[in-house]
């Protein structure tokens, strides 16, 4: 009881405290303005640009926005039905800027080009198998709540090895096209589950009627770098005739032996022939199947909203002869399924996706370059939506 | 019968014709679907911003700081540390070496720089680049602000980089009302209190000498609804989040007014009233205090949530002999029933984007937060525990805030927030117990 | 038949109800410390719980609660004579206004249960109004699952939770 008083006086002395010197009035939100920053004028931008070729950030050359106008703050409103917000707060009025400010002078810069279309010609070397450590698989890798969903789960890789996106191969090309066995440098793909886990499902798991979980496979090697193998090319023929007639070309899903055959057929038949490369036979469904594959495990959808995650997009990409991607080639061919942004930001993915795993040359048949040496690719997200 | 050959010798013919396109040389380009992926955190690399002038060399860093906590705590991105750094950043201006954080996957770059001018106004600004395309991704900004603004100036930045690279909105510069709690569970004292999303500059706004329950933001996030006791028995106050000022609501009439929400006009007010034991809904102008009654049944009417739009209102209701989920126009009148999965469904909270509704689920024992579509499909339940309740959304709908509550005498109340997917489930910073949690809109 | 097993049976029963007026007496004066308190001192009651005129006795020897089922806000048959014995004792001592509070068990949420308990109070208000108390010395009020008395998070707990209580509180005539 006695303790109850203290606790009431002091309560009240509390109280009366704060109601004389309202020391629980809140300090107003600091206000914060906004504005575009546009740090390198037109000459500095020149000027850097002459400096060094690859132009690298300065592809924004705007003038600043407006400057920040110091607005008064509003007086302080104590109408509490009053909607506008009270807090005498230089309200950033200049966020719209940055929104309305066009993003168009992005253009990507013509002088990288250069750069890129002068590759030296490595010797062929995608006769490299892609052949990882053998991760020792955990005991037991139950989808759990691993922070990446890959298409197959991966076991969690061995303590030492680096985490790649692809299961990667030591860099020095060694000339024999031999398996290499397990090698200094490896690294292996990050450990994923196939699936997004929540707790609620979790706790299904715990349950005592033991779900068959995927064991974790110890050809980890296909995890990371193999979606689900439903071979389908899409052979797609032009509609326009063209008055060659040749022998009726298989549809490329099926038994080399036949796509083989043909292969000789039609070696040199290309008539386009402004391209000094190679072209080949076209790529067999194996061969698609690589580079899809590449590509997926690359794709992060992860940082996607789910508008964008609504978006499919087609990606146009020029190959050099070295099966990387042309960076500065990379355009968004069509959209569908969502608003501009959220194309973008698909296509930023989809962009960042197909950089990223060609860094070091999609394994493609140099001989058939003309083949695959303009790309388009249509990233479909429908089974990345909330897994 | 010849005829017919004649036709099918032309059609091959025609076939043959057409066909030898798709094997030679395609002047068309190759094409491949992809529809596979990964789903995983995109690496982001935030060195320290520079100062750009000597007394901002200690904000920058922590604005850093600020910045790489909001984006690694979506669960979208992963921070790439500063050991892993090739090339430093000493220059605001300079072009970015891409290939230096190309070779560390760092695949979006944050740098920015900071300076404090004259009159002690902080500026603060940034560029995002996508480190693989070798391009800037939108242009620069700059924010500037008193110095006691800094963290707002950082989650500003932030909002920013992820809305660049998600393509939704942010949520970093946004608050949160809740109820702070002390005390054991038979005498547990509430306060409302008020903090940063992430936990940083905690005020309270009531004392604790009386219960208060469930605040709720105004749409512009000057206000807030909540439930005390302060008069004796629950009514619905109104309190000025600036001015610390409050008022009753007059919702005159009935025992007990609880479980209040704003419209999203924010002159509307929807809650709940108890008359001789019956609960039902009204909605009240509050600019009038003038009050309509939404529902007259004689099951229990609680937690109302407007669409986004205004138009209509979800509600639990225990009309069918359990608390489930209804919908009815916001003016009242017929409710469907959305939820029809085993267990009981409680406190719906309408999605900001308008597409889904958040609720909790007490199905044998435990207790859940789940999401579904408006029309009750897609059910999907994001969390299990002993006792999680009280959904709220991020102001960009992509993360929900709740209570969460441990078993047991010593149990305590505590906030958690997780992903829509279900994913980067985790506890939000408060001091000491929390509970009710109610997310404000971004702040302007 | 032998004597052996009714005495068993006997002091089984003396130990269960030897139990129950335990509890009941630790959460009377549980809830009297914080709700009877006002009444105390403002009303000068001379008699402890046994003066059957005080709201001690009101509190321990009456029964000041009811307690529900899980869900539930009808009354259990022991929940009907307990509130006739409040009921009784109501008509006899005039002076006192009763509040009656609603509570519910932890597992549930927090709106929900402010409903329920008002529920369970309005149960009780009425059934005391049908045994002839006047509905003007009756109040309610729901505390939900704010005021637990008992804090163990399992239903021996979750059932003593479930309940509505009636505080006495001088001053009938004024008000």
């Amino acid at each position: 009881m006695h303790a109850g008083h203290v606790i009431s006086g002091s309560g009240h002395a509390l109280l009366i405290g704060w109601l004389l010197f309202g020391s629980f009035s809140i300090p107003p939100e600091p206000a914060v303005e906004v504005t575009n920053v546009a740090l390198v004028s037109n000459e500095e931008y020149a000027a850097m640009l002459a400096a060094q070729e690859p132009p690298g950030a300065a592809t924004e050359v705007e003038a600043p926005e407006a400057p920040e106008a110091d607005q008064a703050g509003t007086p302080e409103v104590s109408d509490m039905q009053d909607a506008q917000p009270e807090q005498a707060e230089p309200e950033v009025t200049e966020t719209t800027e940055q929104d309305a400010a066009p993003e168009a002078p992005v253009a990507v810069p013509e002088p990288q080009e250069v750069t890129d279309t002068a590759p030296e010609i490595a010797p062929p070397s995608e006769d490299i198998a892609a052949l990882p450590p053998e991760p020792r698989p955990e005991p037991d890798a139950a989808p759990q709540d691993v922070p990446r969903v890959a298409p197959q789960p991966v076991a969690r890789p061995e303590p030492d090895v680096k985490v790649d996106e692809q299961v990667q191969q030591p860099a020095e090309q060694s000339e024999d096209a031999e398996v290499e066995q397990e090698e200094q440098e490896a690294t292996a793909p990050e450990e994923a589950t196939t699936e997004i886990v929540t707790e609620a499902e979790e706790e299904k798991s715990l349950a005592p009627s033991v779900s068959k979980r995927p064991q974790a496979r110890p050809e980890v090697r296909q995890a990371a770098v193999e979606p689900e193998p439903e071979p389908e090319p899409e052979p797609k023929p032009e509609p326009e005739a063209q008055p060659d007639p040749k022998p009726e070309a298989p549809k490329q899903d099926e038994p080399d032996a036949v796509a083989a055959a043909l292969e000789k057929a039609l070696g040199g038949g290309e008539s386009e022939s402004e391209t000094p490369a190679p072209s080949g036979p076209p790529l067999t469904s194996g061969e698609k199947d690589a580079l899809r594959v590449a590509v997926s495990s690359c794709w992060n959808t992860g940082s996607l909203s789910s508008d964008a995650l609504r978006v499919t997009v087609v990606v146009s990409v020029s190959m050099q002869e070295d099966g990387r991607p042309n960076g500065n080639s990379i355009r968004m061919v069509s959209s569908s399924g969502g608003s501009d942004a959220a194309a973008r930001q698909a296509f930023e993915a989809a962009r960042r996706a197909i950089i990223r795993c060609g860094a070091s040359g999609y394994d493609l048949p140099r001989e058939k370059y003309g083949q695959w040496r303009d790309i388009e690719m249509t990233f479909n997200p429908e089974n990345m939506r909330i897994k | 019968m010849r005829h017919v050959t004649q036709l099918a010798t032309a059609a091959l013919t025609a076939l043959a014709m057409l066909l030898p396109l798709g094997a030679t040389a395609q002047d068309g380009p190759l094409r491949i679907e992809i529809t596979e992926g990964v789903i995983e955190p995109l690496p982001v690399a935030v060195p320290n911003f520079v100062p750009e002038t000597p007394a901002a060399t200690e904000m920058a860093s922590q604005i850093a700081r600020v910045v790489t906590e909001d984006l690694v705590g979506t669960g979208l991105f992963r921070e790439v540390p500063a050991s892993a750094y090739i090339s430093p950043v000493t220059s605001f201006s300079a072009p970015v070496q891409y290939a230096d954080w190309k070779a560390i996957n760092a695949q979006a770059l944050v740098t920015g720089a900071v300076s404090k001018d004259a009159n002690g106004r902080i500026n603060v600004k940034f560029r995002l680049y996508d480190v693989f395309a070798g391009q800037e991704m939108g242009d620069g900004l700059q924010f500037s602000g008193t110095e006691a603004g800094w963290r707002r100036m950082a989650h500003k930045v932030a909002d920013a980089v992820y809305s660049r690279i998600t393509g939704e909105g942010g949520y970093f510069d946004s608050r949160v009302v809740y109820v702070a709690e002390t005390g054991p569970k038979d005498d547990r004292r509430k306060r409302l209190a008020i903090m940063d999303y992430d936990g940083a500059n905690t005020q309270y706004l009531t004392d604790s000498a009386s219960i208060v329950l469930a605040p709720r933001f105004s749409p512009t996030g000057d206000r807030v609804l909540y439930t005390s006791y302060e008069t004796g028995s629950p009514r619905i106050f109104v309190l000025d989040v600036a001015s610390v000022g409050r008022r009753e609501l007059p919702t005159a009439g009935g025992n007990m007014a609880f479980s209040p929400r704003f419209g999203p006009n924010g002159q509307q007010v929807v809650y709940s009233m108890e008359q001789g034991g019956n609960t039902d809904l009204y909605s009240m102008d509050v600019n009038s205090g003038q009050s309509t009654r939404l529902t007259q049944a004689p099951s229990i009417e609680t937690a109302p949530s407007f669409s986004p739009d205004g138009s209509q209102i979800v509600f639990e209701s225990d009309r069918s002999g359990s608390p489930q989920l209804y919908i009815m126009p916001a003016s009242g009148g017929e409710a469907r029933r959305i939820s029809f999965g085993q267990g009981r469904y409680g406190t719906p909270v309408w999605s900001p984007r308008g597409d889904l509704i958040a609720f909790t689920k007490q199905n044998k024992g435990r207790f859940h937060i789940g999401v579904m579509r408006t029309d009750g499909s897609e059910e999907r339940l994001l969390t299990a525990s002993f006792l999680d309740e009280g959904p709220t959304w991020s102001p960009n709908g992509r993360v929900i805030m709740f209570t969460r509550e441990t078993q047991g005498a010593q149990g305590q109340s505590s906030l958690y927030s997780v992903d829509i997917s279900g994913r980067n489930l985790k506890p939000v910073r408060t001091d000491g117990g929390a509970s009710d949690p109610a997310w404000s809109p971004l702040q302007r | 038949m032998s004597i052996l097993p009714r005495a068993a049976l006997l002091i089984a029963a003396l130990a269960l109800s030897a139990c129950s007026t335990n509890d009941r007496f630790k959460n009377g004066s549980g809830t009297g410390a914080g709700a009877g308190a006002g009444a105390g001192a403002g009303a000068v009651v001379p008699g402890s719980a046994n003066d059957p005129r005080s709201p001690a006795y009101f509190q321990q020897s009456v029964g000041d609660r009811v307690l529900f089922l899980v869900d539930q806000s009808s009354l259990t048959d022991e929940g009907r004579r307990t509130l006739d014995g409040q009921a009784q004792w109501l008509m006899t001592n005039t002076d006192y206004m009763a509040t009656i509070e609603g509570h519910a068990d932890e597992q549930g949420t927090r709106e929900y249960n402010l409903a329920l308990g008002a529920r369970r109070a309005n149960t009780v208000r009425e059934y005391l109004v049908s045994k002839g108390i006047s509905s003007a010395r009756l109040k309610t009020i729901s505390y939900g699952k704010e005021r637990p008395i008992e804090i163990c998070s399992e239903e021996a707990c979750y059932a003593k939770n479930r309940r509505a209580v009636t505080v006495i509180a001088a001053g009938g005539l004024t008000s």
